[in-house]
């Protein structure tokens, strides 16, 4: 029997208070950290620039006082994704690929090329699970929507509504375990009343299977719970213009030590990959 | 200026063709104490959105200190002066991180940092919970988040704070602590209205507002409503409290004084009916108690120091059934039946190996034989939820092991879609448990599970919806999004009693329930009970969990104690375990702390009421004769004031089952 317990393998959008000296650091910096960790993960050429973001993201998350497994444990919800993407690699070839095809069935033919993708999607996608469960982990919702606010502030003079799109980010985020714990009790729910979860029985398919009449129910959990923290958001004066901040803290020499360092990282992580490692390697 | 003012007020929800309020005028005051009673549907939380201008009339008006809510211009305003604090916790927190989810209100009203931290500072000072200030929220007890909500809303200054129900879903400690920061506010000059189920809660208030179908119809003291001052208690038509003729339910100290013929007093407490019985013991009809002076023999004494640690309850096989007392101890079960369940050193951590690792139960022992019920309570967080999913097999224990009908759940040939349908679980959030669109869909998921179509799964789903009282021809094409917080939780219900299974765990089922739903419910599952189902139920209502043949206390993931109602509430109770008791029982206590001896000559049987029924056959079983009655040595001395007329207090008498 294995335990329903979804929040197991939940990294992003779970704030870990360990109280380092990274968690202190504004919500600025922590974007930055997330943009420079977050651009090799999705535009590197190859594997090297893509899974080194990953392993800074581990390393800083050791650094803060974050375990590097529950970052790792986040990739796992994502594997069925994972198939899903490779087969769609294979099951729709590219125009003019001459690379060497390694079996055919079908409509379906698997090239080097279409492999090459599927890993690298794979990999970025990895990626940025652990560099966004970093960033959750460090960044309290307050302070990842003041990030946006201040980052888009000059941009409300051409209509931007920084506050606005601050909203919609940490909503998004804050929705993470509000779902997780919404599928997680109506399964349980579910389960209880002879569904089939938890038994460790039949193939990742008929697993797979088993989840999907969870959708709509926790779909339409999830937005009964958008309306009432946005009721409860309402009632407490929120309209999101006029805000002040509670905290408006100075960057200390060790946070702008840690700027300097993320974006150092992220070009030369990017400059080797397109410059060396690329040249060397020369996927289809 | 009155802080509130309702003019004709009405309100009609968009989907709806009958009003929710109607035509409803009232003033409240600057530094009221306002309670809003009535049952499920009948307009309550709706009237505290209006106040708060989350809803707009239909028509009518609302003004908080003279700013009308209509206008969208007064609403930053409105909202700053009268908070709100709703009934789920984890529904009402905005932030991840406790500081700042108190600063999300003074963020949203443009005050300088400074200020906000102050505020902040302030708010969880007040609260307690300025040692958790830096925590995540989601890690907070139910308790803690509903402070939280209150520290948020204290920050915001505000002239007065509304709860919808937000002691519902907490343990009694929890609600005790809700409850005087009530108080709190109030004697600081912030008005408090408070909606609730609970007619003792109620009692506390200056001020009760009864609704009833969207009508207001009765606004007055708790006195006028439960007590003594109402103009009708003791005029020939109506020898009973208004709130009778409500449907509501009423304040156990008043029930009690009722039926003992004492004049109601809404807000007198255990200790206050204990003394009014003591003192006013030799006017009762025939006398009920008598002092234990010096030199004077005390039988009822003796006699509940004798009696044994377990009872049984009534029945044949329940009285194979004596317990030791002891936290590890375990029943020794007849050896013609096989228990339903055993835990042999159960624990459980979950999110075990990660960050967020945490100890949830730990070395849990105990049986349960076959069709007994238990009853499972502690603070939020001390166990019993996932106690309840060990029993049910949705969860395996760390280790230790499970036996539910005697097979282990953990055996890897076990069949877990049977262990599971065998004992099924209702989760304690109904919205969370409800996965269909349509009602009788939802209840038919179970059944069909186990096989059974066609004419027999409806007749299946049909007699359990009507079980709850959701008839099954109105009810199974209703979309479950429509229905209340009560009819959802009736529903739940039936899906898991449709499956017809041999045991039953409920975590929490009779909470937010309305008193006339919550009795509906508690006969349904006596009647379960009492068909040889053995039945688990977590609760923080110690009257209910009095009700059970067993009581499980857990505290901090132990088990604090096991054992019979009488042995829990009695033996071996311990204030730390902080969930209170029956009311019942703390008037017996009380009275024996005064100096009082139960017993007499007709006196037998079990001697530790845990009920009213039970108390008030106990103090007229034990009524010395006539003769031996002694003047009054203490309490309250019997006056006009506290005495009902001799008609009135034959009637209570009655009503009480008792007799002279």
């Amino acid at each position: 029997m294995k335990n329903l317990e979804f929040f197991k393998n939940l990294s992003i959008g779970q704030y870990i208070d360990s109280g380092s000296k990274i968690h202190a650091f504004s919500a600025s910096t922590k974007y930055l950290m997330l943009a420079c960790l977050a651009l090799p993960a999705l535009v590197a050429p190859t594997f090297f620039g893509t899974l080194l973001s990953g392993f800074a993201a581990l390393f800083i998350a050791s650094a803060s006082g974050v375990r590097p497994l529950f970052l790792i444990r986040g990739i796992k919800p994502a594997l069925p994704l994972f198939f899903v993407a490779a087969f769609l690699q294979f099951l729709f070839g590219w125009q003019g690929d001459e690379s060497p095809v390694f079996f055919k069935l079908g409509p379906i033919a698997a090239t080097a090329r279409e492999a090459w993708i599927a890993l690298m999607v794979v990999a970025r996608t990895a990626s940025m699970i652990l560099v966004l469960g970093l960033f959750t982990a460090l960044t309290t919702e307050g302070e990842a929507a003041r990030g946006i606010e201040e980052a888009f502030a000059p941009l409300s003079k051409i209509g931007v509504k920084a506050h606005r799109l601050s909203l919609s980010v940490v909503m998004a985020l804050r929705f993470v375990p509000i779902v997780t714990g919404e599928l997680e009790a109506l399964a349980k729910a579910q389960a209880s009343r002879g569904a089939d979860f938890g038994s460790g029985k039949g193939g990742p398919l008929k697993k797979a299977r088993a989840y999907l009449p969870l959708f709509v129910p926790v779909t339409i959990r999830a937005l009964e719970r958008a309306e009432l923290l946005a009721e409860a958001m309402e009632a407490r004066c929120y309209s999101g213009e006029g805000r002040t901040r509670y905290v408006r803290p100075r960057p200390s020499f060790g946070e702008i030590v840690f700027r300097l360092a993320s974006i150092a990282f992220c070009a030369a992580l990017l400059a080797v990959d397109v410059l060396i490692i690329r040249a060397w390697i020369r996927p289809w | 200026m009155a802080l509130l003012e309702l003019n004709r007020l009405s309100f009609r929800y968009p989907e709806s063709s009958v009003d929710a309020l109607r035509s409803i005028s009232l003033e409240i005051p600057e530094a009221s104490y306002v309670a809003i009673v009535g049952k499920n549907g009948s307009g309550k939380s709706t009237l505290l959105r209006l106040l708060n201008g989350l809803r707009l009339p239909s028509s009518g008006s609302v003004k908080v200190r003279g700013l009308d809510t209509a206008s969208q211009e007064n609403l930053h305003r409105i909202r700053s002066d009268l908070c709100l604090v709703f009934q789920s916790p984890p529904d009402q927190l905005v932030s991840s991180v406790v500081e700042e989810d108190v600063a999300f209100g003074p963020e949203n009203l443009g005050l300088a940092p400074e200020e906000v931290r102050r505020r902040v500072d302030d708010a969880l000072r007040r609260v307690g919970l300025e040692e958790e200030r830096r925590r995540p929220t989601g890690f907070l007890s139910a308790g803690q988040q509903q402070r939280l909500a209150v520290a948020g809303a204290l920050a915001m200054k505000p002239r007065c704070v509304a709860f919808d129900e937000a002691t519902s879903m907490l343990d009694p400690a929890a609600r005790v602590a809700i409850l005087d920061l009530m108080d709190d506010l109030v004697s600081r000059g912030i008005a408090v209205i408070h909606v609730t189920h609970d007619m003792s809660e109620a009692a506390r208030a200056r001020r009760i507002l009864v609704l009833e179908k969207g009508n207001l119809v009765f606004d007055g003291s708790p006195d006028a409503l439960f007590g003594s001052d109402s103009d009708d208690f003791c005029a020939e038509d109506s020898l009973y409290p208004r709130a009778i003729a409500f449907g509501l339910d009423l304040p156990p100290a008043v029930s009690l004084a009722l039926q003992l013929g004492l004049r109601p007093i809404a807000r007198e407490n255990a200790q206050g009916i204990a003394a009014r019985i003591a003192g006013n013991f030799h006017a009762f009809p025939s006398g009920a108690l008598r002092t234990v002076g010096p030199g004077a023999t005390a039988p009822g004494i003796a006699l509940l120091g004798s009696e044994a640690s377990g009872t049984a309850r009534p029945g044949a096989a329940a009285s194979n059934w004596p317990l030791r007392a002891s936290v590890t101890g375990t029943i020794p079960i007849p050896e013609a039946q096989s228990p339903a369940f055993v835990l042999e050193g159960a624990s459980y951590v979950y999110l075990k190996a990660t960050t967020n690792e945490r100890k949830a139960i730990s070395g849990l022992s105990f049986e349960l034989p076959r069709g007994a019920t238990l009853a499972l309570v502690g603070r939020t967080g001390s166990g019993k939820s996932t106690a309840l999913q060990l029993m049910n097999a949705l969860a395996a224990p760390t280790s230790g092991k499970v036996l539910s009908f005697g097979i282990e759940t953990t055996d890897k040939n076990a069949d877990l879609k049977r262990l599971r349908t065998r004992a099924p679980l209702a989760i304690q959030r109904p919205e969370s448990a409800l996965f269909e669109t349509y009602a009788g869909d939802d209840v038919a998921f179970g059944p069909r599970n186990l096989g059974l179509f066609g004419p027999r799964l409806i007749e299946r789903v049909k007699k359990w919806m009507d079980a709850v009282a959701l008839p099954y021809e109105a009810w199974r094409d209703r979309p479950i999004r429509s229905l209340s917080g009560g009819e959802k939780r009736k529903l739940v219900l039936a899906g898991v009693f449709a499956l017809e299974s041999d045991a039953l765990l409920l975590d929490e089922p009779t909470s937010a329930l309305d008193p006339a739903a919550k009795a509906e419910l508690l006969g349904l599952l006596s009647a379960i009970g009492s068909s040889g189902k053995t039945l688990v139920t977590a609760t923080h209502s110690m009257e209910e969990a009095a009700r059970a043949d067993f009581i499980a206390v857990f505290s901090g993931g132990d088990l604090a104690a096991f054992g019979s109602p009488a042995y829990v509430f009695y033996d071996a109770y311990d204030p730390a375990w902080e969930i209170g008791k029956p009311f019942a029982a703390c008037v017996t206590e009380e009275l024996k702390r005064q100096g009082f001896a139960f017993g007499g000559p007709s006196a037998s049987g079990c001697e530790r009421p845990l009920d009213l029924t039970s108390l008030i056959s106990l103090l007229m079983r034990t009524m010395p004769s006539p003769e031996t009655v002694p003047p009054p040595a203490a309490g309250i001395p019997l006056t006009a004031e506290t005495a009902l007329p001799p008609a009135a207090a034959m009637v209570g008498l009655q009503a009480g089952g008792g007799s002279a």
